[in-house]
């Protein structure tokens, strides 16, 4: 039998203990630590499999239990890694940072409670997307989730490590107004309104009275969040838009030029990505389909995919939402600035309330489909991305995309890029798909992130996101004054976490009793 | 696949996607209101992947018919929780703290006695 992964300092012995305790404050069917039970919490995506292996699980129902098991995780100074639903897939899954962790999966916590007068829903950590899409159905409720492309995973979960959908709630973090929060040491708190006891607000007015702390909670770990309001954006009455195809991979220049100032007016009030061909293609078909030659595809073989499949270089959909009259208004606007960049191909799309409705992002339906992508290369797939933030300005993108297909093409990976509009900001998610049974390739991706990190932070562009192997790494591209907000964060941890027991290393936050455990 | 919907996938692709109106409906309990046993529980944890629209589906089908689990006539219940449990191919392992012991062996009982046609018609 393997040994059970420790943290630092930690005996068997120690761990048993801390096991027993658990049972008996949760109940022995909610402590997990066999064999298979850590492997199940293991990264499945993971580019080092012998990393971040969990000594066990825990699944607390409510936040009495959640308290509880703070209270032995600080009796045992046992490190916790709390987890939503634990679907992060390509950035960890439900795996901690810290090896030796036990995992707080909170996963059976999926109470649902909605103010359908002000669209605000309240959530805990374990309702995945489909079943608050079911929710709605069921009540008859006319409002739209905002739906990643792996939508397997929590709701807030999703907002709390910042992930994206398609419509103009798009930025999901954005739409949290007041969170139910148990702090490291064992107390429950209530930010915004909920501070104020019986105020009928909590989920209306996101920030109180002095600081508004829902953001500290967000890729932290200051606090496991057990109960969150979002709001939901109402069923609007008309859908218009245009799946736009543009045939060259200079076109990426113009496109980023023509969309970003119609998002930043609010014409556009969506998140439109623009992606490549492959974001597409490895959905729809494999590698082996068209050659067995290895290193980067070329250009022979990207045309035969394009022609077959009719997609441009870059493909992005733009979508206006709202009242039909306005829609119309801003669809004239919209197809002339397109149409103006020459698209090698435009379609327009059309709904109103009572039409059937596409089953697709931009509708806010959940969707796991896209994950297919991990089919590419065959074998057991996976994938990482990395994912900097550039400003709205096309030639900066080109020159970015173009520096990275350069790298691409020198580590021999198939390149999958995608710019995602914010209000203000493009998120250049770079995907490296892998296949975790060929060992040679698997080799290459920890030395291509790496360049990637150098690559971007020469520019100065930061990761918004990423993957425990890099946590570390991220947070020293943030490095200004010395370093200063790393400093602040690890002030603020050690505050609120004397013993350091909740997720230490999180977005590259030790607490000062791990923090020898900083990786380069 | 319809030209509409691999339109819509080369816009979005890996960050969204499927879509357009060439997509059926994901299903939940909502389209199956009689659902319940294995059939309830294998619909609230299993259909978002092994659904019509599915990542789970999409990857079967490239490679085994029939690709939806509901049609298949050939699933051991041993089987699929060893698949659950473990993961398999591209499919993560379903830990305990998701499903439990008992839940879980109620949804391989469902699909080993399959095939089965949903309970209240097929999702809409």
């Amino acid at each position: 039998m393997p040994d059970i992964p420790l943290p630092p300092g930690f005996t068997a012995a120690k761990m048993s203990q801390a096991q027993k305790a658990f049972e008996a404050a949760l109940g022995a069917d909610k402590v997990f630590f066999t064999d298979l039970d850590r492997v199940g919490y293991e990264d499945k995506f993971a580019i080092d499999d012998r990393r971040h292996h969990p000594a066990g699980a825990i699944a607390p129902i409510s936040v009495e239990e959640v308290q509880a098991a703070v209270k032995i995780a600080n009796q045992f100074r046992l490190p916790l890694w709390p987890i939503s639903r634990g679907k992060n897939l390509g950035y960890g899954t439900s795996a901690p940072e810290l090896a030796g962790s036990v995992v707080l999966d909170l996963s059976r916590m999926k109470k649902i409670e909605f103010d359908e007068a002000n669209g605000v829903v309240t959530l805990e950590p374990g309702v995945g997307f489909y079943d608050l899409y079911d929710y709605l159905q069921q009540h008859k409720l006319p409002f739209w989730l905002s739906t990643p492309g792996n939508s397997w995973g929590s709701v807030i979960g999703n907002a709390l490590d910042r992930g994206v959908g398609y419509t103009p709630y798009g930025e999901n973090t954005k739409n949290f107004c007041g969170m139910e929060v148990v702090l490291p040491t064992g107390e429950v708190v209530r930010t915004g309104m909920g501070a104020f006891s019986k105020a009928p607000t909590w989920g209306l007015y996101p920030f109180g009275f002095g600081p508004g702390w829902d953001q500290m909670f967000v890729q932290s770990n200051f606090g496991i969040v057990t109960k969150a309001n979002m709001w939901l954006m109402p069923e609007p009455e008309s859908l218009m838009g245009m799946d736009v195809e543009f045939d060259r991979p200079e076109d990426l220049k113009a496109m980023v030029d023509t969309i970003g100032p119609l998002r930043r007016e609010r014409l556009l009030q969506q998140s439109p990505s623009i992606g490549n061909w492959l974001r597409a293609a490895a959905v729809l078909t494999t590698r082996k389909e068209w050659t067995d030659k290895p290193g980067a595809l070329d250009d022979s073989v990207i045309d035969a995919i394009r022609k077959k499949f009719n997609i441009g270089w870059w493909g992005v959909s733009l979508r206006l939402y709202g009242r039909e009259e306005v829609n119309k208004a801003a669809y004239k606007i919209l197809e002339k600035a397109m149409t103006d960049i020459k698209p090698m191909l435009l379609k327009p799309t059309t709904w109103v309330k009572g039409q059937p409705q596409e089953y697709s992002g931009w509708t806010g339906t959940p969707m796991t489909f896209p994950m297919q992508n991990i089919n590419w290369y065959g074998g057991r797939g996976g994938h990482i991305g990395f994912s900097p933030l550039l400003p709205q300005d096309g030639s900066l993108a080109l020159a970015q995309f173009q520096r990275t297909y350069a790298r691409y093409k020198e580590f021999g990976i198939d390149y999958q890029g995608s710019f995602a509009f914010g209000e203000r900001h493009l998120i250049n998610v770079n995907a490296m798909i892998f296949d975790k049974d060929d060992a040679a390739k698997m080799a290459k991706i920890d030395p291509f992130f790496r360049q990637l990190v150098a690559d971007a932070k020469a520019q100065g562009y930061g990761e918004y996101r990423t993957h425990l192997d890099y946590m570390d790494l991220v947070a020293g591209t943030y490095d200004w004054n010395g370093g200063a907000l790393r400093k602040l964060n690890e002030k603020v941890k050690n505050a609120l976490d004397p013993n350091g027991i909740l997720a230490p290393g999180k977005s590259g936050i030790w607490p000062t009793n791990y923090a020898g455990e900083r990786k380069a | 696949m319809s030209r509409i919907a691999i339109a819509a996938i080369a816009a979005l692709g890996f960050a969204t996607v499927a879509v357009a109106q060439g997509m059926p409906k994901p299903t939940t309990l909502v389209d199956r209101p009689n659902a319940t046993g294995g059939e309830k529980l294998y619909v609230e944890h299993c259909a978002m992947c092994h659904g019509p629209n599915g990542m789970g589906t999409g990857l079967l089908g490239r490679r085994v018919q029939p690709a939806l689990l509901e049609q298949r006539s050939n699933l051991a219940a041993a089987y699929v929780i060893m698949a659950a449990r473990r993961g398999i191919g591209n499919m993560p392992p379903i830990t305990r703290g998701e499903v439990s012991d008992a839940d879980l062996k109620q949804i391989a009982d469902y699909l080993a006695a399959g095939p089965h046609l949903p309970a209240s018609g097929a999702a809409k």
